[in-house]
């Protein structure tokens, strides 16, 4: 293996000389910083994260608590003594779904994903996940960049400053928000941060099919430009500084602002075509259920992600909800205070639907060994029942379970508990940086030497935490 | 090089060291070899300061006590286990930083196997990297300026300049020599980016290259100094170092409306030079060392530029969140001023002591200290100002209320019912997007959906002259007035209501189109009513309003005129199956009622007899659920049912209120933005703990304010009772005193960076041991001496730096320069072609040396405002509110959705930008803008694809080039080659090559003029500055 991967990071590294800036522009001091050769052998390629805002409940899904049913109806904090994000606490809410176990592992999971529970031999479970804020937006940027302020780099960024892209016509890190709106805290949840723009997210809009990223060509109110008058344009920029070029030779960065240029050129021709899902088999269509009205767009996102990393995407991104959208009759992501029947019951189905497609067509075209599979949250909800109907569920960020599944993964497993009720994580608590490090680790990578100086500190995706998850490892 | 050989023949020597004494089994020494991994890998956590209760290992006690240590039996100690990987499980300690090596365990294995020693009264102290002895730290010493150099073969004489003796004696010691000096016109260019943000105009680029004055060069950097947009440059410097934004960031991103006064503070101080040290000390404490100059004031705008949590802060009710925001907020705080003053990286000390620099964790509580007053939010300019500014604003509006009321009277206008709404007089007063609540009656304007708490057939009294009431309708039969009227005959529904009755459309209205018009645009208007609700208007107060308590002017408008409503009822919803109904009453008598879907646009047009005192709108929700059911009523108006002659007496008399009522709008706009600003509000400081880790929910010692130990001057800002006023007038103080070592050096170091595009210091914001040496640090040193002896003056060190040779050398590489081949330009002043060198860029290739000018690229502030300033639509206007390029919407995120700046306010100079936090303008970020959530010293300059697509095909490009095209057209009509020539002038500053010319005529003849001007956009000596 590693010998296969020394003349790709080579033929990787020249193609950045070419390139001189570009998609792959992947700061060759990066490849320098990692010697060159990764720090391990890789398992995973690349990585598809599923991200859930708003929180999703731990005790509805995956985590299961007989208890919970047990103590039904019984006061959560009989003492009075807990104050949670919004509410004094209700009492004990039993999951909203039954619970039942699955494949040869046995795994429990909630009849709200009928879907994923026929894959849980390909996942592994943390049930051990807490948060060290239960708001949303620090929760989302914890989450995103192992840190719960503003500013940092999330961990496609970090990836793709480690790693570079393997495609030469697409962006290496993509993110497919929700078309309904950002999630909580807006776009800096897949910004650089401080790490220089190229590793920024390149976001696709999959609802406009002129436009999948913007500025991809001109917009078409405008008349006055069409594709002979672009070419001739491009043509006299290249004369124009190829001139200006020679009178400043060995300028490497006019040299690769030039090829930029064409390095845009081919984007306009892979991004429509990755984005034209109508060359998808009907079958496969339908498996992501992409003309549902419901979970379609949801799906759309799904299948795209696929086509994005069988083309040498190394990190794309998926939201399965958003935040600032106008009010809605059913919440727009997970944050279910009020009625988690109706909002997790919408969001499930549309979670369970793309996901399992995903999973079962990566699994078909033999690409799951080496994609990495990641499905999270911000954080987890209270067992306690909140609302005057009891319906609802509050913020916890003391629990919640994250699953992944691919490229390096013991599928079927559990790592790590919650208490009795699912109230806390008790054993091997698992913040962001131990989840982080497990997939950096099975990108090749050591959290510990992927830094970037920053304002007096060299800075990293896991801060001074994380370790690696070996439980969950093949 | 040196340096390195030196580390490595140490390490020779330790390695030397280590091997015999392994070789001989020898005796460890506690002080050579235990020490050290205690005190590195342990004390951060593990000492006497920290936490009750916890183990200390400064001193033995601890560890023997409990039997981490066992003298002579390893075995049985339980630090040994700590350190040591059980089964798949990481050691548990260290718990922050790398596990300890085999050879450091086996170190303490050793030690405790031959007892354990810990010589009496050694206490370890944990180490930083660097001490109190550390350079920066250093009082600012006053040198000499070296000896003039002369360079071999350089025609030039030596440079007298002493900035320039410096920088060549170095080149000289490296056997290196500084480039020419660049010709005219890149000098004009570069100075003008350099301290203006934007291009030079062709005339003015011609008049400099011709001016035989001596003195040219100096008399433009004086005049380029006094411009208004030097302030505008270099203020966009300093807000990057400020974190300054126009909303609060994370997730609930609210606008700051009021945060642009600390902007144009610093615009101004920037333009007036405004002595450095009063700068900094106004931004710090100048609300209490200055409290009646609204200058000093609005500058604390500083303290509280950077993002604040509304969610953590202020709306969850779970004190434990709060904690832990509050103290994010603090450290924001001190990290910005002491990055900024005096690039201490002090918020690596919050968890724990700087592990780098001599900086506690305790002082970084002190310093937190300082701040414990202070909380972020709108403050009032001058006492009273800001009553004294609204009730003059009230007034106002008030009066043109009512001259708008008397001339829509007077000519016989309708008044519009969803004006009333929106808490208007029904002549567009009112506000848009205002709601009544159906259950209360009161006003709210945030989007609500499914209401709660819903009491079907309750009426609520509305405050409103010409609202009686509202109310969700019940069943069969709902009381519609104060007065008990009763309605009869309501169709049954579901009793749910969703949103408010709007001015405007209802929260996620599908759409606000019924028939061919679009009822919410500024032409029309529309109310917005979601099934289930009813609001009744008081038809005797309208009346009153249209028709006059006394006039008899005509009959048409005698009190027992006959009024007449009007609307189109619609349905805001998806389905196009009839699935909502509306109801008219006047008086609860039924005048129209239709169930409705998406395709029905229903005209309505009701008498209203004199007598007639209710009208009353009803939407139901037709039985089928609620969802999607958003009636609207598109143009609700009341007016004057026979048409109205007017008279030449009422034609006089509206062209007098007409005339009046523009006085009063302009008295109105000059009244300007209110006495307010976004900055701090002073109360009495919290207890500021020592936080164990960091953590807010681990108090320990409460610390005094003050300030770093390793400084001369005091450190001790007072006691816990000391008040906010006092604890920053200190922190002021001790950051402008002349015995702070940091903050001249720091600040001369910024403008050299901002100069050179890189410092002295290559890490501005980082004079640390994890930051870069100086390159030149006498030069340093006699910059910052030089600042404090000629009255903290900024521009006297621009002036300094722009005007040396160093600044004013070519930046082209002149290795790779062709044999004998200058520049077009350099044989036009005679300048002789060069010899090939390259000793510069083998010896120096990031030339920290500066043996030539570093070519810049434009920031992308820059790269727009050039564009503007090329295609001259630039708007020059300055300060005040930021222009907002985007579409904004309430919603508990607020929504921010941009828009292609294409109007005149829109096209201001981007540092008066509304900058948005969650939602950074996808242009701007693609072009290297960096978050604002960062406290930015050097910005990343980068190449992607994506900034060619976005400056090639985004629409405000596209816009701008056709302006640079009409532009073009205008001043030569129908003269290509004038046009082009004038077209590279603009965009270049120089006339264009014949190959150019050649080349751009056949793009203009294929494509048109317009592609010309896209072309030289994107083309890189437009953002490349040489």
């Amino acid at each position: 293996m590693s010998d296969t991967l020394r003349p790709d990071i080579l033929s990787r590294r020249r193609a950045l000389q070419l390139a001189g800036g570009g998609f792959a522009a992947v700061a060759l001091d990066s490849m320098l910083r990692a010697d060159e050769s990764p720090h391990y052998q890789p398992k995973a390629t690349r990585i598809i994260q599923i991200f859930c805002p708003g929180g999703m409940s731990q005790v509805d899904t995956f985590d299961y608590k007989p208890e919970l049913k047990r103590r039904a109806g019984q006061s959560f904090d009989p003492d009075g003594k807990l104050q949670f994000f919004a509410s004094k606490p209700g009492n004990c809410q039993p999951g909203f779904w039954r619970f039942r176990q699955h494949g040869q592992s046995g795994r429990w999971i909630s009849s709200l994903f009928p879907g994923l529970a026929s894959h849980v031999d390909d996942m592994a479970f943390i049930y051990s996940m807490h948060s060290k804020s239960a708001l949303h937006a620090p929760g989302c940027f914890m989450m995103n960049t192992g840190f719960t302020l503003p500013g940092f780099p999330s961990m496609g960024s970090w990836v793709t400053y480690g790693l570079g892209s393997e495609a030469d016509d697409l962006p290496s890190f993509v993110v497919l928000p929700d078309p309904n709106g950002l999630p909580p805290g807006g776009i800096i949840n897949w910004g650089a941060g401080f790490l220089p723009a190229v590793h920024q997210a390149t976001t696709f809009n999959t609802k406009s099919e002129q436009q999948p990223i913007a500025d991809l060509f001109p917009p078409t109110t405008f008349a006055h430009v069409d594709r002979a008058a672009d070419r001739g344009g491009l043509r006299f920029i290249r004369k124009l500084n190829r001139r200006h070029l020679a009178e400043r030779n060995g300028n490497s960065d006019l040299d690769a602002r030039i090829k930029s240029y064409e390095l845009a050129a081919r984007l306009q021709l892979s991004a429509p075509e990755v984005t034209d899902l109508s060359s998808e088999r009907d079958t496969t269509q339908q498996m992501y259920s992409i003309q549902d009205q419901a979970v379609g767009s949801f799906g759309r996102q799904c299948l795209l992600a696929r086509r994005l990393i069988e083309r040498g995407v190394r990190f794309v991104q998926i939201y399965c909800g958003a935040e600032n959208t106008q009010a809605k009759k059913i919440r727009p992501n997970w944050d279910s205070h009020e009625d988690v029947v109706r909002d997790h019951g919408y969001w499930g189905r549309v979670l369970d639907a793309g996901a399992s497609a995903l999973l079962s067509d990566l699994k078909q075209r033999g690409l799951l060994d080496e994609t990495l599979v990641m499905c999270t949250t911000e954080f987890g909800r209270q067992p306690a029942a909140q609302g005057k109907r009891s319906a609802g569920r509050d913020h916890n960020a003391g629990a919640f379970t994250s699953w992944v599944a691919g490229g390096g993964i013991r599928g079927g497993v559990g790592y790590g508990a919650t208490d009795e009720l699912g109230f806390k994580a008790v054993d091997h608590p698992t913040y962001s940086y131990d989840l982080h490090a497990t997939a950096l680790y099975l990108l090749g990578i050591d959290h510990t030497r992927l830094t970037f100086y920053h304002n007096g500190i060299q800075r990293r995706l896991t801060d001074v935490h994380g370790h690696v998850i070996d439980e969950v490892l093949a | 090089m040196q340096l390195f050989q030196i580390s490595v023949s140490v390490l020779c020597f330790h390695a030397l060291v280590a091997s015999v004494a392994f070789a001989e089994e020898a005796q460890v020494s506690f002080a050579r070899d235990v020490a050290p991994i205690f005190e590195n890998h342990c004390l951060r956590c593990h000492k006497e300061s920290h936490a009750k209760g916890e183990l200390s290992l400064q001193t033995p006690h601890g560890l023997r006590e409990n039997e981490y240590v066992i003298p002579g039996k390893p075995e049985e100690s339980h630090l040994l286990e700590l350190v040591t990987s059980q089964g798949n499980n990481p050691p548990a300690m260290p718990k922050e930083g790398p596990t300890l090596s085999a050879k450091q365990r086996q170190t303490l294995r050793r030690w405790i196997d031959q007892g354990a020693t810990w010589p009496a009264e050694v206490v370890l102290q944990q180490r930083s990297k660097a001490d109190a002895s550390w350079w920066s730290l250093q009082p600012v010493r006053s040198v000499p300026v070296p000896d003039s150099v002369t360079f071999a073969g350089n025609d030039a004489v030596p440079s007298d300049h002493p900035i320039d003796r410096f920088i060549h004696a170095k080149l000289a010691e490296q056997k290196l020599s500084p480039s020419v000096r660049a010709d005219r016109r890149t000098l004009i260019r570069r100075l003008y980016f350099d301290l203006l943000g934007l291009p030079p105009a062709p005339e003015t680029v011609a008049g400099f290259v011709a001016d035989n004055d001596p003195q040219s060069y100096e008399n433009l950097v004086d005049t380029l100094l006094q411009s208004q947009h030097f302030g505008e440059r270099w203020t966009r410097h300093w807000l990057d170092i400020a974190h300054y934004a126009d909303t609060h960031g994370f997730e609930r991103d609210k606008r700051r409306d009021h945060a642009w006064r600390y902007r144009d503070y610093v615009i101004q101080s920037f333009n007036a030079d405004k002595p450095y040290d009063q700068f900094l000390r106004e931004q710090i404490a100048g609300d209490v060392m200055g409290p009646h100059n609204d200058e000093a004031v609005v500058a604390t705008g500083f303290l509280a530029a950077g993002p604040w949590d509304f969610v953590g802060q202020v709306e969850t009710k779970s004190p434990v969140l709060r904690r832990a925001s509050r103290v994010l907020d603090l450290d924001d705080m001190v990290t910005q001023v002491m990055t900024a003053t005096t690039a201490m990286t002090v918020n690596c000390a919050r968890c724990h002591d700087h592990k780098l620099d001599p900086i506690t964790q305790r002082e970084y509580y002190q310093l937190t200290a300082v701040f414990a007053g202070l909380q972020r939010g709108d403050r009032d300019l001058g006492k009273g100002a800001r009553h004294k500014y609204e009730s003059g604003i009230a007034q106002l509006e008030s009066e043109i209320n009512e001259v708008s009321l008397a001339i829509g009277r007077l000519e016989g206008r309708g008044i519009d019912l969803a004006d009333i709404v929106g808490g208007g007089t029904g002549f567009g007063t009112g506000r848009k997007g205002l709601g009544l609540d159906a259950r209360t009656g009161k006003t709210q304007e945030r989007p609500f959906g499914d209401l709660g708490n819903v009491k079907p057939g309750h009426y609520a009294k509305v405050n409103h002259a010409f609202i009686d009431g509202v109310f969700v309708p019940a069943n069969g039969e709902s009381q519609i007035t104060s007065t008990r009227l009763k309605a009869t005959g309501l169709p049954a529904n579901s009793g749910k209501a969703w949103d408010m009755i709007r001015n405007g459309p209802v929260s996620s209205q599908f759409s606000t189109k019924f028939g061919a018009v679009d009822y919410n645009t500024a032409a029309h208007s529309m109310i917005g009513l979601h099934a289930n609700a009813g609001i009744t208007f008081d038809l005797v107060a309208v009346r009153r309003a249209i028709v006059g308590e006394n006039t008899a002017a005509t009959e048409a408008q005698s009190d027992s005129a006959t009024l007449r409503f009007t609307a189109v009822a619609g349905y805001g919803g998806k389905p196009e199956e009839p699935s909502a109904e509306f109801h008219i009453f006047l008086d609860g008598a039924l005048q129209q009622h239709q169930r409705i879907g998406r395709n029905d646009a229903v005209p309505i047009q009701i008498s209203i007899p004199s007598a007639a005192q209710w009208l009353t709108l009803v939407s139901t929700d037709g039985g089928n659920g609620y969802g999607n059911d958003q009636v609207s009523f598109g143009d609700p108006q009341i007016r004057v049912e026979a048409a109205t002659k007017h008279t030449a007496v009422q034609q006089q008399r509206v062209a007098a209120l007409r005339r009046k009522r523009v006085r009063l709008v302009q008295q109105l706009t000059a009244a300007g933005e209110p006495p307010v600003f976004f900055g701090v509000v002073s109360e009495t400081p919290a207890a500021i703990h020592v936080l164990d880790r960091g953590d807010p929910e681990s108090p320990g010692d409460v610390v005094n304010p003050g300030s770093l130990a390793w400084s001369a001057t005091p450190v001790e800002f007072g006691s816990t009772d000391t008040s906010d006023a006092r604890r920053r007038t200190a922190m002021a103080n001790w950051i402008t005193s002349e015995t702070n070592p940091l903050t001249t050096r720091v600040i001369v170091n910024r403008l050299w960076h901002w100069h050179f595009g890189q410092g002295i210091v290559s890490t501005p914001s980082d004079f640390g041991y994890g930051g870069g040496r100086p390159s030149h640090p006498e030069l340093l040193e006699w910059l910052a001496t030089e600042l404090a002896t000629q009255n903290w003056s900024l521009k006297h060190i621009h002036r300094l730096i722009v005007t040396s040779e160093t600044y004013q050398q070519t930046s082209i590489h002149p290795a790779t320069r062709l044999d004998g081949a200058a520049s077009l330009v350099e044989k036009h002043e005679g300048i002789p072609p060069r010899k090939r060198r390259t000793a510069e860029s083998d010896i120096d290739v990031d030339n920290r040396l500066l043996w030539r000018m570093n070519p810049r690229r434009l920031e992308a502030e820059a790269v727009r405002d050039s564009v503007l300033a090329v295609t001259d639509k630039l708007n020059r206007q300055m300060f005040g509110p930021g222009y907002r390029d985007f579409n904004y919407q309430e919603a508990y995120a607020p929504i921010y959705t941009y828009k292609t700046a294409d109007s005149p306010e829109l096209w201001r100079r981007s540092v008066y930008r509304f900058i948005v936090r969650t939602t950074p303008p996808q242009f701007l970020t693609t072009l290297d803008c960096p978050d604002p959530a960062n406290l930015t010293a050097t910005r990343n300059v980068t190449t992607t694809p994506l900034q060619s697509l976005a400056l090639f095909n985004n629409e405000f490009m596209l816009k701008q080039a056709e302006y640079f095209a009409g532009r073009l057209q205008a001043e030569h009509p129908n003269d290509i080659p004038k046009q082009m020539a004038r077209a590279f002038d603009l965009a270049f500053a120089r006339h264009p090559t014949n190959y150019e010319l050649q080349h751009a005529a056949q793009l203009v003849r294929q494509n048109g003029l317009l592609h010309l001007c896209r072309a030289l956009f994107n083309a890189n000596e437009f953002v490349y500055v040489d």
